[in-house]
């Protein structure tokens, strides 16, 4: 059988009388990256968060590298190789840049390697290094996103969630970060899953799409066999002008 | 660079202004009891800057830790004579335990439950040390049997052999401070300061995080009561656990610059110097309250002029100085 990186299985969340997450199955094998589409609140950012750990699941189980993960607190999830970033971004305001990324890369730098040689690689791979003694609110939208990247590759990263991570860029930024977040999956083997907006783009990255609507995967497949798909056209494209 | 380079000096001179204070002409022991007491105030402001400034979990009873530092130690040498260089480490055991507890409980929760805790135990606290007579004195307070200059029970009839000691402790809590802010687990603090949620997803563990600074934070108030009461020879429980004590503590890192190694010194020396100069005028031109309104009047503009502190705007002006 094919060992999958991350297996969530069954997985349901109630807010109050709102159900966010419907018995959503899927599963992701080590060096895919999939993109995760649907409409506003359909329930992306809350996927995340449960696997995440920000949040308990309602019901069902989160499999990663083949152990139970459900139950296990956040933070351990990250120092397990398993990062985020925010759909909103969040970064440490009053630290440096420099610092924003060595505060992650101190908790989970691999034995054998220190995690100023850590830092160091990401803000190199990221283009940050001019910037490192900037607090994020002197940069520029583009580059706090980076930050923000960087912030969860740094150290051990195996599996990277972004949740919108090129919403707000212009179309060259947007360009330039598709290809670091595509560089990190070719050249460190990072499994990637995307949330985005922008059909065009999520098309050209992702190799599978997953389709969520009204908290239930609609749709599993190559990207070319899910714009096809009768259902996700009503439910995605249909409802949402100018995503083709 | 340069900017480094002048704090440093600047910094270094102040210490030895101050450690040879009693050697200078006009110094008297009024002086010298004026400026221990600044040490005191500003060592209490470094030790809450800490768990508030660094950590951003806002204490309104750091009181508890500076009383129980107090009390534990006074408590100790007056009915069973064990003097106060063990006595402190009783005291700060009980503020650990104290911490541990209202750590332990309000962390795992997000808003204001923390600092709603520390004010609860405050009021607890003041009420059990106004209760147990027999214990602490009551209302009237405690007096530390006094022995004289003593050793043993580290006392003094002058002042001046608490000028060091206070001062050392103003100086080690202030390179502890330099040192918090660049180490791990200062840059842990700092980042659940900034956002919880985001720290967590850096892999820090929050919870331990916050007990961790808020128990050193304790452990560095309850050693300060501890001087203070040796000082003063005397305790109360409104002086130890009021709430106005709590402010007072709060007072010099908003003053001087949160979360800043040299906020709450500087916050610390200007708010005593404002003090006492307008003690002096009041007194001087004989118009009660002057002093007071003058004093509130002066923070306020410190407050409103500078709101992030006064060691931001300072560091600019050291830095827009030509040589
Ligand atoms: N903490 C919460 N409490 C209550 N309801 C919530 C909470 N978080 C999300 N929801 C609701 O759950 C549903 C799914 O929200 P979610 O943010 O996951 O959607 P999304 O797919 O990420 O949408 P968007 O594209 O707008 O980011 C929405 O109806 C939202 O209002
Ligand atoms: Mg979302």
């Amino acid at each position: 059988m094919a060992a999958f990186l991350l297996e969530v299985a069954d997985v349901s969340k109630v807010f109050g009388g709102l159900v966010a997450l419907k018995s959503v199955s899927f599963a992701i094998e080590e060096g895919e990256v999939v993109g995760l589409i649907g409409p506003n609140g359909a329930g992306k950012s809350t996927l995340f968060e449960v696997v995440s750990g920000g949040m308990r699941p309602t019901g069902g189980t989160i499999r990663y590298q083949g152990e139970d993960i459900t139950n296990l607190p956040a933070h351990l999830r990250r120092r397990a190789g398993m990062s985020r970033t925010f759909q909103k971004i969040r970064l440490f305001n009053n630290l440096t840049v420099e610092q924003n990324l060595a505060v992650a890369a101190m908790q989970s730098t691999p034995a054998g390697r220190t995690w100023k040689s850590e830092v160091q690689s990401a803000l190199i791979r990221l283009r940050l290094t001019g910037l490192v003694d900037r607090k994020p609110s002197e940069l520029t939208l583009a580059d706090r996103k980076k930050v923000e990247i960087g912030r969860a590759i740094v150290g051990h990263c195996r599996m990277l969630m972004l949740d919108e991570s090129l919403s707000g860029l212009t179309r060259d930024e947007a360009d330039d970060l598709v290809g670091e977040i595509l560089a990190l999956n070719r050249d460190l083997g990072v499994t990637i899953l995307v949330v985005e907006h922008v059909m065009p783009v999520v098309m050209a990255m992702a190799r599978r799409l997953l389709v969520l609507d009204y908290g239930t995967i609609i749709a599993n497949g190559l990207p070319a066999e899910v714009a096809r798909n009768p259902d996700v056209i009503t439910a995605y494209l249909g409802t949402k002008k100018g995503a083709t | 660079m340069m900017t480094r380079f002048s704090f440093n000096w600047i910094g270094i001179a102040c210490v030895l202004a101050v450690a040879s204070l009693p050697a200078w002409p006009f110094s008297d022991s009024y002086i010298v009891a004026a400026v221990i007491r600044t040490l005191i105030f500003i060592a209490l402001g470094q030790a809450w800057n800490v768990i508030a400034g660094i950590g951003g979990q806002l204490s309104l009873g750091h009181g508890v830790f500076f009383g129980l530092g107090a009390y534990a130690t006074a408590i100790l040498f007056n009915l069973w004579g064990v003097p106060p260089w063990i006595g402190v480490w009783a005291g700060m055991l009980a503020a650990a335990l104290v911490a541990v507890a209202i750590g332990g409980i309000t962390f795992r929760l997000r808003g204001v439950y923390f600092a709603l805790a520390t004010v609860v135990i405050s009021l607890a606290f003041e009420k059990l040390a106004r209760f147990f007579v027999d214990l602490t004195g009551g209302d009237a307070g405690f007096a530390l049997q006094f022995l004289g200059d003593s050793w043993w029970g580290l006392q003094s009839r002058e002042p001046t052999p608490f000028l060091w000691p206070a001062l050392a402790l103003v100086v080690g809590y202030y390179m502890l401070t330099r040192w918090l802010l660049r180490s791990r687990f200062g840059l842990e603090l700092q980042a659940v300061r900034d956002d919880e949620d985001a720290a967590t997803a850096a892999g820090v563990a929050v919870f331990r995080t916050k007990l961790m600074g808020l128990l050193l934070s304790a452990v560095m108030t309850a050693l300060v009561g501890t001087l203070h009461v040796q000082f003063y020879l005397t305790i109360d429980p409104g002086n130890a656990f009021g709430l106005f004590q709590a402010v007072q503590i709060q007072l010099p890192s908003l003053i001087g610059g949160l979360g800043t190694a040299i906020g709450p010194v500087l916050g610390g020396a200007v708010m005593i110097i404002a003090n006492e100069a307008t003690n002096w005028a009041s007194s001087r031109f004989d118009v009660p309250g002057l002093d007071v309104l003058a004093y509130g009047g002066l923070l306020l503009f410190i407050v409103i002029r500078a709101p992030e502190g006064l060691s931001g705007p300072l560091s600019a002006m050291l830095r827009r100085r030509p040589r």
